[in-house]
């Protein structure tokens, strides 16, 4: 069985073409425009196997919605990857205290992403 | 707001009437106001003064006694000289001081009128520019708003025609994935038939030798036996010579017997006998040759179907060509299902390769959402340049304005460094304006924690 992606990102362009690649190399994608909308869809009981999250959103960046998926019951270890332009240390570390499995600065190249996420879910 | 295209130009006086200007003079408000106010304030002061003075002395009065006034002692001259002259030579300092001020204010406005108008002029025209920067950096706004909602409408009609076509190709992945199944279903049970035909094929081919044999043997038998029974044809002839000899005898023995009369009369039946036996054994030895005859003709039919069999028999070899024509067929069949099998193996392949590459080109769209992060970051800045002008064009008629800003270009410029979300912003900030950069960038752009 496929394994599913929730993708985060108020970039509609960027949302089509995580969905696109992840689809093509063989994952179900969920998607949300932002932090609220991914955070109402896992409250109404989407389970992905990962999340991959932007970090500058409207209504609820990335860092609080990873608290808020962290401090949620049965999500306190799915793996959350961060995909943003926000390349600033500091930031990143905010991110790992917030509970991040991994940080990733745009662009990435596809193939890249795709090995990032086969070695975060290695049944993938 | 006055438009740049309707306004009339700007004169300004001519350039040997001009002198050096600084910020000071534009903020300094016109001569005239300002002689006015220092007179009226220094007038205030002086009267607000005086009146102290004279109530400080009569509190002085109040508390030395009624009788120290008219005696106007020594004592109270020396105190009111002591605290009136000091005062009063301030004032007098201070009043100097003033109309030195104002002189030199005065002669100002006498002697810089014109540069003043021209001043005053250019003002007006920085005033108009500093509105007009409001519509200007609008439209450039705006230009780069539309650009990125093109580029984005662009992107995302090219992600969907990749869509389609990994769709498609999908698609077509999955029958192709049921064809190499049933490709190789087809030529695994191609060769597993290929092989069981091989062996029936040899065992058609045991048999078919085996029944050769078999009618070689039965037709060589057959010829033997029609050998043979025309060998017995010999023997009719040498049976019907004996019968005729016998006849002869037996007719010669009925002679004699008669000319020996009635002696001869036993002897004349037996010779009769023997005649008719000879005449039975001629019968027969005809019936003999007559059926062998017979029995020849039919083994010569025999022999004829039995060589038209042999030659069916060898025919039969055409037939061995024939199965081995047909296993030569589903050999060529199962070589070219194989090769039907690698071709779409082939194709396989190469969608692998076709997603990896699509993969990698969607990667590539990523760069439109960080040039739209960082034409954001620009129209963020031109709106606060705009403001900026234009908090700057209404300062120009404030007349309490001494010149200052809440946050000047150069602050601005230097905030905007912290608001950088990526190196390759600041490196591009920092190669222009130079300085030094508020955050670090050096991890690696993949880290997994």
């Amino acid at each position: 069985m496929a394994m599913k992606v929730l993708v985060v990102d108020d970039s509609v362009t960027m949302v089509m073409s995580l969905k696109t690649t992840l689809t093509m190399n063989g994952f179900d994608v969920e998607t949300a425009n932002n932090g609220q909308v991914a955070l109402d869809k896992l409250k109404s009981g989407t389970r992905p196997n990962l999340i991959l999250t932007d970090i500058n959103m409207p209504v609820m960046g990335g860092l609080e919605l990873i608290g808020k998926v962290r401090a949620t019951p049965g999500l306190k270890f799915t793996p959350i990857i961060t995909l943003t332009t926000e390349s600033d240390t500091t930031k990143r570390d905010e991110g790992k205290r917030a509970g991040a499995t991994g940080w990733i600065v745009k662009p990435v190249s596809g193939d890249d992403l795709i090995k990032v996420i086969k070695k975060v879910l290695p049944g993938a | 707001m006055a438009s740049a295209a309707n306004r009339e130009p700007v004169r300004i006086a001519p350039a040997q009437a001009a002198p050096e200007w600084s910020e000071e003079d534009i903020s300094a408000p016109p001569g005239n106001s300002r002689l006015r106010r220092a007179r009226n304030r220094f007038v205030v002061q002086t009267v607000v003064r005086l009146v102290f003075i004279l109530a400080f002395y009569l509190a002085l009065s109040a508390v030395l006694g009624q009788a120290f006034i008219p005696a106007r002692s020594q004592a109270a001259e020396l105190l009111l000289l002591f605290i009136v002259i000091p005062l009063l030579l301030g004032q007098r300092y201070e009043w100097s001081r003033a109309r030195k001020g104002i002189a030199e204010l005065g002669a100002c406005g006498t002697m810089s009128k014109t540069e003043l108008a021209c001043v005053a002029t250019r003002r007006a025209a920085m005033r108009d520019e500093l509105i007009d920067s409001k519509p200007y950096i609008d439209v450039m706004h705006s230009q780069i708003g539309d650009s990125l909602a093109e580029s984005e409408r662009e992107v995302i009609q090219v992600i969907e025609q990749i869509g389609t076509l990994n769709a498609k190709t999908s698609t077509q992945r999955e029958h192709i994935a049921q064809s190499i199944k049933s490709g190789r279903e087809l030529t695994e049970s191609t060769h597993l038939r290929v092989e069981n035909n091989k062996q029936i094929i040899a065992a058609i081919d045991l048999q078919l030798d085996a029944q050769t044999d078999e009618f070689r043997n039965n037709f060589e038998r057959i010829q033997g036996l029609s050998h043979e029974i025309g060998a017995l044809t010999p023997l009719i002839k040498v049976i019907t010579s004996i019968a005729q000899q016998t006849n002869l005898l037996a007719l010669n023995a009925e002679i004699e017997a008669a000319r020996a009369g009635s002696a001869g009369r036993g002897f004349a039946v037996v010779a009769s006998e023997v005649r008719k036996l000879a005449v039975l054994s001629n019968q027969a030895a005809s019936d003999i040759s007559k059926k062998i005859n017979a029995t020849c003709k039919r083994v010569d039919e025999e022999m004829g179907s039995a060589s038209e069999s042999l030659e069916q028999h060898e025919a039969s070899g055409a037939m061995n060509q024939l199965v081995a024509d047909l296993g030569e067929m589903q050999l060529q069949f199962a070589d070219n299902s194989q090769l039907l099998l690698d071709v779409i193996t082939e194709v396989d392949a190469n969608y692998e390769e076709s997603v990896s590459r699509l993969t990698q080109a969607l990667g590539h769209i990523q760069f439109q959402d960080v040039m739209r992060q960082r034409m954001e970051h620009v129209q963020e800045s031109l709106v606060e340049m705009r403001d900026h002008l234009q908090h700057m064009s209404g300062k120009e008629l404030d007349s309490e304005w001494c010149g200052d800003f809440d946050r000047n270009f150069t602050e601005m410029l230097e905030a905007h460094k912290i608001k950088y979300r990526m190196a390759r912003q600041t490196v591009t900030h920092l190669a222009v304006a130079g300085g030094q950069a508020s955050s670090t960038h050096e991890r690696p752009s993949i880290e997994l924690f």
